[in-house]
């Protein structure tokens, strides 16, 4: 478990005092994915530094597993990051040293006996699979491979927090979905807590449980990812997941709206849940007197269940349209009208 | 020619026991100053503003004052240490002055080009300042550290050139003294040779050390 409490970073630059944390209150459960997004210099880096006392926070408090780390000697802290693992957005492995190396430095450090090291290091090299690349060196290895390395670096000594430090922004699509598939292995089978600060929606929508906004060192919103996702209140949340719903009307779609004449209106239909698995249109187009025209849409899935949205096009007389709203409304559907102005 | 190869094989040896001898003392006192130039800078490890601007300060003294001066001006020093200021011997003091502080720095140069996400990464494992010098920081730099000590070598070569001024002996010894002031054009020419064979030699044999450990 992590959890600040009226956090403060403050710091001193060419005289002026910056803000990089401006009092963050947030808890973060026991197993759970956490992902925190913000654009640059939101203060996410700075937020995730505190954790390990990367950077010591101005004032505040960080608990991990209920010990204040803030109160703490410089060597009970030390004691702590063991606990803690870490991954970056540039891995930063050891490129003197080889694959193996790497991940047994964890455990150089605390000095374990050798063949107690060789044993971890295979395993961990397994479960990230990269067993056959234990004598390489990290130049010799793809972001993705490199990041593997990190992560089962940062696992070796068994820590029950993982920190993802922007962990997937240098890596391309496909490799960043494979790295987040692992992390959810990591979470799944050692049950270890994980804290992500990314700027991609998507990487939260892939992984995370909940979510948290951050700007201007301020949480401005907080929620399950469904919740955040299917309906987010703040102007930059609703920013970030526009990045990956997909929800803005395409301009072709806004000039044929200009277009019409007054006999067409269009509307855009929410559907959450088990409601996307109505088959609304075709029953609206047998009991009234319209035609629906499907202008745009899609639906994604977000922590297993179905949410989309659609554009339609409802063509028929006043009185008949009117019923068919009535219809939809009883139904617990969200429907709202679109102005060809807006999106 | 002025001089035999006895002579020039003996001021051969005396060039390279004093280079020896001046590198192996130098890098005892340069390594531990470039380390500390680098841990005790703001922000890094062990951060030390008053330490740093003080060592920052005496390495610039040492780094500014001409050889040939600090030569003479460390012979009560020598004499200290050594029982004379004559001889191959006496030599290396100054030498390690010179040569001391350049270690110092070019070390100091080679160990901050080493990535910060390192150090980062070691401080998120909790590793103490110590683990991250000697498993982190030096490793790392190991390939660049290698070329510095080859430059610093180097640079000993021609500075132990001019230590035949206190009567040091060494192949620079005999250039200036039979080459330059008897008008030997032969003897200058040979020494000239050897120098510049042993610059191209160590200067070889530090890349291939360097690659070596660079691997690729």
């Amino acid at each position: 478990m992590i959890e600040f409490q009226n956090l403060q970073k403050v710091y001193e630059s060419g005289g002026q005092q910056v803000a990089a944390l401006n009092g963050i209150d947030l808890k973060i459960n026991k197993g759970e994915i956490f992902g925190v997004i913000g654009f640059s210099g939101a203060g996410k880096s700075s937020l995730i530094r505190c954790v390990n006392l990367l950077e010591r926070p101005t004032s505040g408090k960080v608990i991990v597993d209920g010990h204040d780390l803030t109160s703490m000697s410089v060597k009970e802290v030390r004691e702590i990051k063991k606990n803690i693992g870490m991954i970056f957005q540039h891995f930063n492995l050891l490129n003197s040293k080889t694959v193996f190396a790497n991940v047994a430095m964890p455990l150089t450090l605390a000095k374990l006996p050798k063949d107690a090291i060789k044993k971890r290091v295979q395993e961990l090299l397994e479960f990230v699979g990269l067993a056959d690349k234990a004598d390489y060196y990290p130049d010799q290895l793809s972001g993705g491979q490199k990041q593997r390395v990190g992560i089962a670096r940062a696992l070796a000594t068994q820590p029950s927090i993982l920190l993802c430090d922007e962990a997937t922004s240098a890596l391309d699509p496909q490799t960043t979905s494979s790295i987040l598939q692992l992390l959810k292995k990591v979470n799944k089978e050692y049950n270890i807590t994980i804290l992500i600060i990314t700027h991609e929606m998507a990487v939260i929508r892939e992984i995370c449980d909940r979510v948290a906004v951050i700007e201007a060192g301020k949480i401005i919103e907080e929620g399950s990812v469904f919740d955040v996702f299917s309906a987010p209140k703040t102007q930059t949340a609703k920013n970030f997941v526009s990045t990956v719903m997909n929800d803005q009307l395409p301009d072709s779609i806004k000039e044929i709206i200009q277009k019409h004449d007054g006999m067409q209106r269009v509307f855009r239909i929410n559907f959450v849940g088990s409601t996307a698995g109505q088959p609304l249109l075709s029953e609206l187009a047998k009991q009234f007197d319209i035609h629906i025209n499907v202008l745009f849409g899609n639906i994604t899935e977000l922590q297993g269940t179905p949410f989309g949205n659609l554009i339609v096009e409802f063509i028929g007389s006043d009185k008949e349209v009117i019923r068919a709203l009535t219809y939809i409304n009883q139904k617990n559907i969200s429907i709202k009208e679109v102005a060809a102005h807006a999106s | 020619m002025l001089v035999n190869s006895e002579q020039i094989i003996s001021a051969l040896i005396e060039t390279i026991q004093m280079v020896a001898f001046s590198l192996l003392f130098s890098t005892i006192l340069g390594l531990p100053l470039g380390i500390l130039l680098v841990v005790t800078r703001k922000g890094h490890l062990l951060q030390n503003l008053p330490f740093f601007t003080v060592l920052n300060g005496i390495i610039n003294i040492f780094r500014s004052v001409p050889f040939i001066i600090l030569l003479v001006a460390m012979i009560p020093v020598t004499r200290l240490i050594v029982g004379t200021s004559i001889g191959t011997a006496a030599a290396v003091v100054p030498l390690v002055f010179y040569c001391g502080p350049y270690i110092a720095r070019l070390i100091e140069n080679s160990l901050l080009e080493v990535d910060p996400g390192v150090i980062e990464a070691a401080e998120a494992m909790g590793a103490t300042p110590g683990q991250i010098i000697f498993k982190f920081l030096i490793p790392e730099a190991l390939s660049s550290l290698v070329l510095a000590l080859t430059i610093a070598t180097i640079g000993l070569v021609g500075a132990s050139a001019m230590a035949g001024a206190v009567g040091g002996g060494g192949i620079g010894d005999l250039a200036i003294t039979y080459g330059y002031q008897r008008f030997d054009t032969v003897t200058m020419i040979i020494t000239v040779l050897i120098l510049i064979v042993m610059v191209q030699g160590l200067q070889s044999l530090g890349n291939i050390a360097a690659k070596k450990i660079r691997r690729r």
